[in-house]
């Protein structure tokens, strides 16, 4: 009895998804409630299991986009099924080989859909190398959206050919890989009739893939660039002279040697490089630097400053900042003194909350806070939801948390969007003052800035305290001169009185 | 005058990073303190030596296979004066070349001593005392070294010799005796033992070349002794002493045992060479020395910005072409450039006959740092290119990773060797395997022959003339 699958109802405003992977193939037993296939929404990734075992075929690829109920594939009851017989690689054949057995059958790997606004990825790392065997779901590689980081299963069993290098950009669809399927696992590949050992084979991975010939090597660290990134083509991977000049995409056509041999004495320099290095942007890098680009050209936008006193919290957190780890197992930051009175002013002033959607203002009951992370990636912006809710040590774990994924890449799309005002802290890298850029569409973002020792006239005396200088950009288009400025000077009542925090007044 | 770079010494170190400075676009200047360029290298090391040698062995050859090639030559005499002469000849035209190689790059050639006032500013004092001063934005010293005398036993120039009076002997001495079978020791000693004088090696370790594979200083071994030499192999030199017509030599075994007294005309002492930086004035610099030698960094900069050092006065293997590699990659490096040494493949030759050369690792360093290896070694004797010339003696040895069949070293005792090592190297620099050069195509009749077999040897032990 066959069963047919359909796209089930996944919620309420989501019409279709992406099939974005298939962890299945066609013809192959499935068991019930196994995880057959991967959607994808523009919101989110589910999973598709079988409703029952049997024998899967596929209705819908990889990578179509199909409506909710939809059938995607049908699960054939493996008894009454004659699809075994017709399944090109017959399970017992395969299962008695023990050694890697190529079945001639070439699965080509395109780059999935993986979310709405995504029309290219950039391949960012190569977990495997080219020829390497790899597993079915093994991760292979990882791959860099402008949203994103995820990583790249293998979609078969087999040697791994690599069509698309590290850092080239593909769109979706894109032609990525190759696996040359093959049953079993041991990399051991062809027969060993003679005695002859380890005789290197082209195109195979040997001891000496990724050698840079002295020219070739000579050429990547002048370029600054590692071997290890480079393919080589040479007998045995070797990297030759012309990988290493071609290892560049825009090579700068200015030769190192010709430069230095011009009939000016060139500047000397002591063992220190002068050449330039092209590198190509990432999707993250690109997609940065337009939005930056679009704010400035499409808000008014304008920074106002003020300053605070941050010995109130400072004196605060060293009494409490020992009992405060030890109860909460989070250290006490001022990221979360800061989030709190950034809540309180938001409720007050709600346009600093609010932002444009066309001809309508929204506003927002609720302070979903963006906190800018600084990545080896390019900056991000994981958002606090609910910040007006969280307690202290609440808000010092999510950071932490986003902070962590950030690092190293992690953060999912859902954690990055949505927020309704962000906080950037330029301190940590010790700016004294800035005027950040609004994070879009959110109207307001506060600058937070290093904490120097300044004489400030207290009560007509000279006294030094421990001043911060905040900045607050906001889109001058929904958000007054007045509410911005009170804004801020609400920010700085509450730091500097943090009792006010408590009594919310 | 102010220049860019100022080389301070002109051997094969300093002369190669002068020319290729020049090339580089850089203002250059280079300090000799002897009136010719070239350093120990042309004048009283590697080409005179060669010059020598090759004198010898032709000597050698017509005392002794000519015959047996069917040339019929009366008895043949050794005229030390013509050799030495011929030799002097040899040493000209090649300074000279260095001389014309100075003038083609527009190098300033400035004759005296060089000494730093500061980091900056160099001055030159001349023969007859008449001092310059250059100023210069880099400084590269390629002062080189000087043969190590022995401590109770200074060099009197007349009976205790070092190598530059062996290229200068006005007679063949009776008795040569050698303290040190090194490379220097072991060439000129083969030089003398050639043209009718009776040698005798003293070394203090156990083997000839120590510093080479194990099976280099054996085979070296029974060479020198078919060339009639005497080893005293594992012997401590106790005393020498200039008799006036002669020269006596106590040696005792380092394991104990009877006192063996040499008595010679000449005692050439050739226990290494030391750094050479008197009267560079590197204090003025900023520049201290460790163990004599201008300690340096990866870069070969010394602990002063500007100043870089090459060649024997810094660490490594003394030896020009090390100097000449260090040279080019300071030189290119000033330029913003960045180039690679690979001190492993710095081949190590010995210009005896037959010659000795190497690269890589040695067996024993193998054996101690517990890498798993292959061996594959291949005779002299079963190569028709070597029966056909005569050159019987020796052998060729690769030795390769046991799993991955990369060549580790390659060590060569025959014919031709220096010239073969070449070949060793390249492969090396490219990571290849024994079978790679296995499968490459030699020309017969080589000596190279040996070196593809030796692979044959290492990758499967399938030598085909074996």
């Amino acid at each position: 009895m066959a069963q047919q699958v359909k796209v089930p109802t996944v919620g309420e405003s989501i019409t279709e998804v992406t099939i974005a992977n298939w962890l299945k193939k066609d013809g192959d037993v499935v068991k019930m409630d196994e995880v057959i296939a991967e959607l994808e929404s523009d919101k989110a990734t589910f999973e598709l299991t079988a409703p029952q075992a049997g024998v899967l075929r596929i209705a819908k690829a990889k990578g179509e986009v199909v409506p909710i109920g939809t059938v995607v594939c049908e699960i054939t009851d493996a008894a009454g099924a004659p699809v075994v017989a017709k399944s090109p690689e017959a399970k017992p054949a395969a299962a008695t080989t023990p050694t890697t057995k190529a079945t001639g059958g070439v699965k080509e790997m395109k780059v999935p859909a993986v979310g709405e606004s995504i029309t290219e990825v950039t391949i960012s790392t190569w977990l495997k190398k080219d020829g390497d065997f790899v597993k079915l779901d093994e991760v292979i590689a990882e791959v860099e959206s402008d949203k994103a980081t995820f990583e790249l299963p293998a979609e078969a069993n087999g040697i791994l050919r690599i069509i698309a290098k590290e850092k080239t950009t593909l769109p979706i669809g894109g032609l990525i890989c190759k696996i040359e399927i093959a049953e079993g696992g041991a990399t051991a590949a062809g027969p060993t009739t003679s005695a002859s050992t380890a005789a290197p084979v082209a195109g195979d991975k040997t001891y000496a893939s990724g050698h840079p010939s002295p020219a070739a090597a000579k050429i990547l660290d002048e370029k600054g660039i590692p071997a290890a990134q480079v393919s080589g083509s040479g007998v045995g991977g070797r990297i030759t002279k012309e990988d290493a000049a071609k290892a560049q995409v825009s090579a700068a056509k200015v030769d190192a040697n010709k430069t230095a041999a011009a009939s000016t004495p060139p500047v000397i320099s002591s063992g220190g490089g002068r050449n330039k290095r092209t590198e190509k942007m990432t999707s993250l890098r690109k997609t940065i630097a337009k939005r930056l680009v679009s704010v400035k050209n499409e808000t008014a936008m304008l920074t106002t400053f003020n300053e605070v006193d941050m010995k109130p919290v400072m004196d605060l957190r060293s009494k409490y900042k020992d009992k405060f780890k030890e109860k909460y197992g989070v250290g006490l930051g001022f990221m979360s003194f800061f989030t709190k009175a950034v809540c309180v002013a938001l409720k007050e002033f709600p346009a600093v909350n609010a932002q444009i959607n066309g001809d309508e203002i929204i506003y927002h009951d609720y302070c979903d806070v963006s906190i800018a992370v600084s990545t080896p990636r390019g900056l991000v912006v994981p958002v606090i939801r609910n910040a007006e809710s969280l307690s202290f040590d609440q808000i010092e774990a999510e950071v932490v948390r986003l902070a962590t994924k950030g690092r190293d890449g992690k953060l999912s799309i859902d954690e990055m969007q949505g927020g309704t005002f962000s906080i950037t802290n330029g301190g940590v890298f010790g700016s004294m003052l800035s005027t950040p850029i609004i994070n879009p569409p959110q109207s307001a973002i506060l600058g937070m800035h290093n904490i120097v020792e300044r004489p400030v006239v207290k009560d007509g005396q000279v006294v030094i305290r421990p001043i911060m200088y905040l900045a607050l950009s906001y889109d001058h288009r929904i958000v007054d001169g007045r509410e911005s400025v009170s804004f801020l000077v609400r920010l700085k009542e509450l730091l500097e009185d943090p009792g006010r925090l408590i009594l919310g007044v | 005058m102010q220049y860019n770079v100022t080389v301070i010494g002109s051997g094969p170190g300093g002369y190669v990073a002068a020319i290729r400075c020049a090339q580089l676009g850089f203002k250059t200047a280079i300090i000799e303190k002897y009136d010719t360029l070239g350093g120990t290298c042309l004048n009283v090391g590697c080409i005179p030596s060669k010059a020598l040698l090759d004198s010898s062995e032709h000597f050698h050859n017509a005392a002794h296979t000519f015959k047996e090639h069917g040339i019929d030559i009366s008895e043949p005499k050794a005229n030390i004066t013509q050799m030495i002469k011929r030799k002097a000849g040899v040493v000209k035209a090649n300074v000279d070349g260095i001389a014309f190689l100075m003038k083609k790059n527009k190098i300033d050639v400035l004759t005296g001593v060089g000494s730093f006032v500061d980091k900056n500013t160099i001055k030159i004092t001349t023969k007859d005392g008449k001092e310059t001063q250059i100023t210069t934005e880099k400084v590269i010293i390629a002062t080189g070294s000087k043969p190590t005398p022995l401590p109770f036993a200074p060099f009197d120039k007349k009976r205790i010799i070092s190598s530059t009076e062996a290229l200068e002997l006005k007679e063949i001495p009776k008795h040569l005796i050698v303290i040190g079978g090194g490379v220097i020791g072991m060439e000129l000693g083969s030089v003398y033992a050639r043209i009718g004088s009776k040698v005798t090696v003293v070394e203090f370790l156990d083997n000839l070349i120590p510093t080479m594979d194990g099976t280099l200083g054996k085979e070296l071994t029974k060479v020198a002794k078919k060339l009639g030499m005497d080893l005293y192999l594992g012997h401590k030199v106790t005393a020498v002493e200039n008799k006036g017509k002669e020269v006596v030599v106590k040696a005792e075994p380092k394991n104990g045992g009877n006192v063996v007294e040499l008595k010679g005309d000449y005692c050439l002492v050739s226990i290494g060479r030391r750094p050479y930086t008197e009267g560079l004035g590197l204090d003025k610099a900023g520049i201290e020395l460790d163990k004599g030698k201008i300690p340096v960094d990866d870069h070969l900069k010394t602990k002063v910005d500007n100043i870089y050092a090459i060649g024997d006065v810094v660490r490594g293997a003394m030896l020009a072409h090390k100097a000449e590699e260090e040279g080019v990659l300071v030189a290119e490096q000033l330029a913003g450039q960045k180039p690679h040494i690979n001190y492993l493949l710095i081949p190590g030759v010995v210009y005896t006959w037959p010659e000795v050369a190497s690269v890589g690792y040695t067996e024993e360093q193998l054996k101690e740092s517990g890498r798993a290896y292959k061996v594959g070694s291949f005779p002299y004797k079963a190569l028709g290119r070597a029966r056909a010339s005569m050159d019987l003696d020796g052998l060729v040895k690769v030795l390769a990773d046991k799993t991955t069949d990369e060549i580790l070293g390659i060590h060569i005792i025959g014919a031709r060797a220096a010239d073969m090592i070449a070949a060793g190297v390249t492969a090396m620099e490219f990571r290849a395997s024994a079978e790679d050069i296995a499968r490459t195509s030699h020309a017969h009749p080589t000596y190279m022959e040996a070196v593809k077999e030796a692979c044959l040897a290492a990758s499967a032990n399938r030598p085909i003339h074996m």
